[in-house]
């Protein structure tokens, strides 16, 4: 289980600030959730941990600083699976996921029997097995899903990012590909950060929510004290209506100002 | 793993595999043909009996003539073997350009080699205009060989200063510029020195048929080397095939990669066109029909493309010397007329199957 | 060429052609077979040729890649030693009746090798000819193009010497010359030079004075426009409006088989009508074969360029 550690970190595009002095402490295992409008600085900031944008401040994981290490490295600690992942269309799901397996590999070197082992494992575990052969592309939307998060299982890094992992998908497979994240995370002990729309979904399965808006954190804390109706009326400039269910979960509901209906 | 998997595994494995070896003996047979067709010279089935008597422990009686066997050694294998190294280094270069640039219009050419090399020529070409040659080395090949590399390092350095190391779009783009510079200034030395305009045109086309043994030493150890550097990325380019960003978030350093497939790529590319002038179509034709028969995986596309992409010229070379006999057509000719119905072909088989 | 090295040669030329004159005289008496009466005269020569007598039905097979070696070949009576010619060798007819002929920018050395040759005559190598032919054991003689007669006449003495015609290759080298001489030299030339125009195509790219044909112009004192167009570039591209200010007294047009070219499409083009070359009928028809070779019918184009200024002269009168 591995920390991970964000101090002041800040990204530009040119002249404009995407994320502005971001300092958070995820704890070893723990599930943190960015939300916030479009443009808030989620993906800058999952990009910035991934390696894959300059970024002022200091990112460390275990105590020691991401910048520091090479590319190999930093990708055998931090898995990324970005919002809309490139997947060829006629690789096959196996010869994908062993893509996972590159940070362990010599530059020059090939695939092990070990690296396969662990891509066939994966692939059974995700109930892949009879995709292992078959074309990327031909795979439906969930499926596809499922392919991805096997190439960052693949890679045995401790820290996992997901920017915005059900965007694609229908309800079914939302909470499928959710709940096999879960589970992965308390079998091997990720500690997770991801990037999520569904406001319900991000509070349900996350530890811990961090509401960011144009490149600040505005609130951070559990589903209960981020999901307010205000603070969401406020930085989504939404209405919405929070219920709160007998077992804890959150609920947002969007609602609409009906003019027969009286308002609450 | 259940039975049926295994069947699928089996089955794909050897689907894979089966291709390699198929190809290399496509290429001996390619090699064998090369030497027994010509417009003159022996029958064609003596010729091997020929080659076989060379081999140290064996001794045939092939009944050629000393004469013949010059036209087969020196005219002819030379010829062969350039254009199998030719098409080899090409087709593989355009492969991994493929790969590197992710786009499947790119040709070894893509980042100035061509240009440059032709303005080199052109160079030599006007310089030794009178024709005599008192020079101790030829110069022409030495001078195409740097015009190419230079192109490429122009390109590169022109790409790099507008932030594109990283991008593979910013690296194309100065290579389009390098390469319409360099032909401007081809165009502009070759309208002051008309004379030479036949020469220059007759190089541009690609020629093999003035291949000695000479042109294959001294474009082997640039083939062996740009070769064997592209072969060791082979993995890496299919790490590769998910884009700059996500490789790079699985630890493979893209800069370092796009560097080394371009200057190894170049390299080779260079010193073929040197010796053998711009043989078009080759490098973008060979890799796109290994794809369409093996699929995607750079591992199967690489070696196959380097086999194939031998034979294929070879072949292609064959008809040049007959067609027009006594004289013969340039190969640019014949590949550029194989191109546009085999792109036609490619157009229809990925409108087939989408 | 300078004037003073016209003068030598025209000295030069008046020794040898009185010498080689004799000789020619009695060589034609004594008859081709009298291999001592013509070794004799030969002795007398100062440049002569220094080859033993030559076999009478000589076994050379010779391929000629040169337009212009092959007119030499036959003006010098070795054109039945020829086996095959290139794609341009289209003079005399007998050349012309060849087939296939040979492209000489893309040749074949299988082809070539197959016909067996034992000579094969080139201008220009197109890229590892030459050693490619001497592998096989094939002769090779280059014969690049001219830049003056000297170039020229030597080659005719170098073919002369390879087929075994060395004495119909100094009656032809001193044949030339003395008509060329004569031809120079029975004209009045005017003090001030004519200035002239030489078309090699219809885009108007010409020629300077520093190329061979420049120079035959030179001979008679004429001035080329083109000199000053482009400096270092011999072959310059021409702009009408270049042309026309410059007014050419004379226009050669060495475009009439490649563009079909002639003083009437040359007075349609607009504004061309004002150059006095047009208006007073000096545009001048050049066979472009004839204009672009160096071999014997170069006396051919010398004799057009006199009989052209003549013409010029006699209508300023």
């Amino acid at each position: 289980m591995t920390s991970l550690n964000l101090s002041g970190v800040g990204v530009a595009y040119g002249t404009r600030n995407a994320l502005n002095d971001f300092t958070d402490s995820v704890k070893p295992g723990e599930w943190l959730c960015l939300i916030g409008p479009n443009g808030a600085g989620k993906s800058s900031l999952l990009r910035s941990i991934a390696g894959l944008v300059k970024h002022s401040g200091e990112i460390r994981v275990d105590g020691s600083p991401l910048r520091m290490r090479s590319a190999r490295r930093r990708a055998q600690l931090v898995a990324y699976v970005p919002q809309s992942p490139i997947l060829p269309d006629d690789m096959t799901a196996r010869e994908y996921v062993v893509l996972g397996r590159n940070p362990f590999i010599s530059h020059f070197g090939t695939e092990t029997k070990h690296d396969w082992k662990i891509v066939d494992d994966v692939l059974h575990r995700l109930d892949l097995n009879d995709f292992a052969y078959r074309a990327v592309g031909t795979l439906s939307g969930g499926e596809k899903q499922r392919v991805v998060i096997a190439r960052a299982i693949a890679q045995e890094s401790p820290i996992l990012l997901l920017d915005e992992p059900t965007n694609a998908l229908d309800i079914g497979h939302q909470q499928q590909a959710l709940e096999l994240v879960d589970k992965l995370r308390q079998e091997h002990g990720l500690t997770v950060v991801s990037a999520m729309h569904d406001l319900t979904l991000a509070g349900l399965y996350s530890d811990r929510l961090c509401l960011l808006h144009q490149g600040y954190c505005v609130s951070s804390g559990s589903a209960a004290e981020v999901l307010r109706a205000e603070t969401l009326a406020e930085f989504y400039g939404v209405s919405v209506r929070v219920h709160h269910e007998p077992d804890g979960t959150v609920v947002v509901v969007p609602f609409r100002h009906m003019e027969t209906s009286s308002d609450i | 793993m259940s039975t049926r998997e295994d069947s699928i595994a089996r089955t794909g494995w050897l689907v894979g595999r089966w291709w390699i070896p198929a190809a290399a003996v496509a290429m001996c047979a390619a090699l064998l043909l090369g030497a027994m067709v010509g417009p003159a010279g022996p029958t064609w089935w003596r010729v091997p009996l020929a080659l076989l008597d060379r081999l140290p422990l064996i001794s045939l009686d092939s009944g050629i003539s000393p004469r013949e066997w010059t036209i087969i050694w020196q005219i002819r294998m030379p010829r062969v073997v350039l254009a199998a190294l030719v098409g080899a280094t090409l087709s593989l270069s355009g492969a991994c350009y493929q790969g590197v640039f992710r786009n499947p219009l790119v040709d070894p050419y893509l980042l100035g080699v061509a240009a440059g090399a032709g303005l080199g020529a052109t160079v030599v070409f006007t310089v030794n205009r009178s024709g005599s040659s008192s020079w101790i080395v030829d110069p022409l090949p030495l001078v195409a060989f740097a015009g190419g590399l230079i192109a490429v390092a122009v390109t590169y350095l022109v790409g790099a200063a507008f932030g594109g190391q990283r991008s593979a779009a910013t690296l194309v783009l100065s290579g389009v510029a390098v390469t319409s510079l360099a032909t401007a200034m081809q165009t502009f030395v070759l309208q002051r020195n008309t004379e030479v305009i036949r020469q220059v045109y007759s190089w541009i086309l690609g020629r093999l048929s003035s291949a000695t043994w000479s042109d294959v030493r001294l474009v082997l150890p640039y083939v062996i080397l740009s070769c064997g550097v592209l072969f060791a990325h082979r993995r890496l380019l299919d790490v590769m095939r998910v884009g700059d960003d996500e490789a790079a978030a699985l630890g493979a350093s893209v800069k370092r990669i796009r560097i080394a497939v371009v200057i190894a790529a170049t390299l080779g590319t260079s010193a073929v066109v040197a010796v053998s002038g711009l043989i078009g179509f080759v490098g973008i034709i060979v890799p796109h029909a290994v794809r369409l028969l093996v699929g995607a995986s750079y591992r199967l596309i690489l070696p196959l493309s380097f086999l194939l992409g031998a034979s294929f010229l070879i072949v292609a070379d064959i008809p040049g010397r007959i067609l027009q006999n006594p004289s013969e057509t340039p190969i640019g000719v014949v590949t550029a007329f194989l191109g546009a119905p085999f792109f036609l072909l490619l157009l229809r088989t990925r409108q087939g199957t989408r | 060429m300078s004037i003073h090295s016209i003068r030598q040669l025209r000295g030069v030329s008046r020794r040898t052609f009185l010498a080689v004159g004799a000789s020619v005289l009695l060589f034609a008496a004594c008859g081709t077979s009298d291999q001592s009466a013509v070794n004799t005269v030969a002795d007398t020569v100062a440049e002569a040729s220094t080859d033993t007598a030559a076999p009478e039905v000589s076994t050379n097979k010779i391929v000629s890649l040169s337009a212009t070696a092959t007119e030499m070949l036959y003006a010098i009576g070795a054109g039945d030693q020829l086996i095959a010619v290139d794609k341009y060798s289209n003079f005399p007819a007998q050349a012309n009746a060849f087939e296939p002929k040979i492209d000489g920018y893309e040749p074949s050395v299988e082809a070539i090798a197959a016909l067996e040759p034992t000579t094969v005559l080139i201008a220009f190598d197109p890229g590892s000819l030459q050693s490619q032919l001497e592998k096989l054991g094939i002769a090779v003689w280059v014969g690049a193009a001219a830049t003056n007669f000297d170039d020229s006449y030597r080659q005719i003495t170098e073919l002369g010497e390879l087929t075994g015609k060395t004495t119909e290759a100094e009656a032809l080298v001193s044949s030339m010359k003395s008509e060329i001489e004569t031809a120079v030299s029975s004209m009045a030339l005017p003090d001030a030079p004519i200035s002239y125009f030489y078309e090699l195509d219809n885009t108007y790219f010409s020629v300077t004075s520093n190329t061979f044909v420049g120079q035959i112009m030179a001979q008679f004192n004429l001035q080329n426009i083109a000199d000053l167009a482009e400096a270092g570039n011999d072959y310059p591209q021409l702009s009408q409006e270049a042309i026309i200010s410059a007014n050419p007294q004379l226009i050669f047009l060495a475009d009439t088989k490649c563009c079909q070219q002639d003083a009437k499409t040359v007075a349609t083009r607009p504004g061309w009508d004002k150059i006095d070359a047009v208006t007073n009928g000096n545009v001048v028809e050049l066979d472009d074969d004839v204009a672009s070779r160096w071999g014997p019918r170069v006396v051919d184009l010398v004799k057009q360029v006199a009989g052209a200024i003549t013409a010029y002269m006699s209508k300023l009168k």
